[in-house]
């Protein structure tokens, strides 16, 4: 049984009417274990036939194990959203929900003709000398997610000195419970401090640099480190 | 299954004269989009980083006038995408400063500056902080201001509602379907929420009211463990993996205070519904002082708000 409704698909195909360049999404997944996969896969099957820009490849990462290492898969679902060039935007879990609007705009971010990041960001991106993994928690329900999972995906779309991973944290809970995640969004940023909530790419920026400056050793929320060292 | 189909915007680094500039992204920025759309008035929508506003995070609406039963979230999805499709203009970006200027307003944004002729302020509000100790701290680690968000975390486990109007209730009920206990604490003897939501809840299994008493403070190591509650028979030590708190809102109104009155409790002070004190900014939902916060009286306010802009064009 389809998962895209007719309306849903039709709002899809006149989305990726916005796509000038071909996008490529890797969608790992695995029949044992996975609960999720089947309905990953099914979605991304759907989606596959709604635009001639959008190249989707099914792979396993037991079969695929040489190609999965290379590209850094560590769990499934797995999905890389990518203009063939880099692997470093992922998504870990069901594209449902709020989520599937994160898949949806980052595939547009990739293959669309517009610079998403304002000229701040980019400049920021483009000065950075070390190399950053945001970790964006996520549930399908929470409305406010996409801002930040969105934001994690450019930044990385944009500089090879960022990978994000997009987790959806229900479908992980080993790794929510290893970064003890109760409540999102929230970015893990190279597993040490982190954001909470959905803000502005200046924020963000200036509380990547902060982090970047200080490199705090322990966990640290970087909003309250700006706010109480007045950025 | 349900599939979200709405974008994420974007910034902009713009900086350009227009008739109207219109300030957030809930219910009463939307209707506004949408008519001064239709009205062909030069405009954009500055969207904050958390679009749909406090609309967006309310698991269930049973009370907008035509629909039976819809999400929050898809309420205002359905708004943004009727505006879009009439032309309203977003932007994604929150309001830093708003300055008069001889004639009109200047709006600084996060990477964008406009001259606007008018304004419409329709910035919501952020949920209330009570101000406990345990409160900051434990943010996140067990304690949430979204229910529709944070609820799957909470699965089988014990927690904490705090509040007594239409969102504490609401969220309870939410709440009551994941969780193994679900205590509400209202500092009176009766809730302030319609009488159908209180009715529901009084009758859920799960659920137990604590009339009369407030939350003295949260306690735990690396996350929420347990409070201290200030009951009639006094403090009371419970456990608790998760607090819940619905004890309020805090108008969204500070880059505005140079700009126009505000009351004491920060909204907007308004006369004939949306004017202010600036004859060419107008404030709409739940920013303003009006009695009634509902999506119902934020698009009314939305819909007033961009006429009188339109008829001041003229």
């Amino acid at each position: 049984m389809a998962i895209l409704s007719d309306s849903d698909a039709a709002e899809v195909t006149k989305i990726f009417g916005a796509l000038v360049r071909d996008v490529h999404v890797k969608v790992y997944t695995q029949k044992l274990e996975c609960p999720t996969c089947t309905d990953t896969e099914t979605i991304l099957r759907e989606l596959d036939g709604l635009s001639e820009r959008l190249k989707v490849s099914f792979l396993n990462p037991q079969t695929d194990s040489e190609e999965a290492s290379r590209d850094g898969v560590e769990r499934v679902p797995a999905l890389i959203v990518t203009d063939a060039t880099h692997c470093r935007v992922k998504f870990y879990g069901t594209p449902s929900g709020y989520e599937f609007s994160s898949l949806l705009t980052t595939i547009i971010d990739t293959g669309g003709s517009e610079e998403p990041l304002t000229e701040g960001t980019i400049q920021f991106l483009s000065d950075l000398d070390t190399d950053i993994l945001m970790q964006v928690f996520v549930t399908p329900t929470c409305p406010h997610c996409p801002g930040a999972a969105v934001l994690a995906s450019r930044m990385a779309r944009y500089s090879s000195r960022v990978r994000s991973e997009v987790i959806e944290a229900n479908e992980f809970p080993e790794l929510s419970r290893k970064f003890r995640v109760q409540g999102v969004p929230r970015t893990i940023v190279n597993g040490i401090f982190y954001v909470e909530g959905s803000i502005s790419e200046t924020m963000m920026t200036d509380a990547l640099k902060k982090g970047l400056e200080d490199a705090p050793s322990e966990e640290t929320n970087l909003l309250d480190y700006l706010r109480n060292e007045g950025g | 299954m349900d599939l979200k189909t709405g974008l994420v915007g974007s910034g902009s680094t713009e900086s350009r004269e227009l008739d109207l500039v219109i300030a957030g992204g809930g219910p009463a920025a939307l209707a506004a989009a949408l008519y001064a759309a239709r009205y062909d008035i030069d405009h954009i929508v500055l969207e904050s980083y958390q679009p749909g506003g406090q609309a967006a995070l309310t698991a269930v609406i049973e009370n907008y006038p035509g629909i039976k039963t819809i999400t929050g979230g898809d309420i205002v999805t359905a708004m943004k995408e009727q505006a879009e499709s009439w032309g309203a203009v977003f932007e994604m970006a929150s309001v830093l400063s708003a300055e008069p200027l001889k004639d009109g307003i200047q709006i600084k944004a996060d990477s964008s500056t406009y001259m606007a002729r008018n304004l419409i302020i329709a910035t919501g509000a952020a949920p209330a902080k009570l101000g406990v100790p345990g409160e900051d701290k434990f943010y996140g680690r067990g304690v949430s201001y979204c229910a529709t968000c944070d609820a799957p975390f909470f699965r089988d486990a014990r927690v904490l509602v705090v509040g007594g109007g239409d969102s504490a209730v609401k969220e309870a009920l939410h709440l009551s379907d994941f969780v193994s206990e679900l205590v509400i604490v209202h500092r009176r003897d009766k809730f302030r929420a319609e009488p159908y939501l209180a009715h529901k809840l009084l009758s859920c299994g799960n659920c137990n009211v604590m009339w009369n008493t407030t939350l003295k403070e949260i306690k735990g190591d690396e996350s929420v463990e347990g409070v201290i509650l200030n009951t009639p028979e006094g403090e009371k030590e419970m456990k608790f993996d998760g607090i819940f708190m619905y004890v309020g809102r805090k108008p969204a109104t500070e880059p505005f205070a140079n700009l126009v009155e505000l009351n004491d409790n920060g909204t907007v002070r308004t006369h004939n519904i949306v004017h202010t004190s600036r004859e060419n900014v107008f404030a709409a939902g739940d920013v303003t002082d009006n009695d009634l916060r509902q999506i119902v009286t934020a698009v009314s306010d939305g819909a007033r708000a961009a006429s009188a802009v339109f008829d001041k064009l003229q």
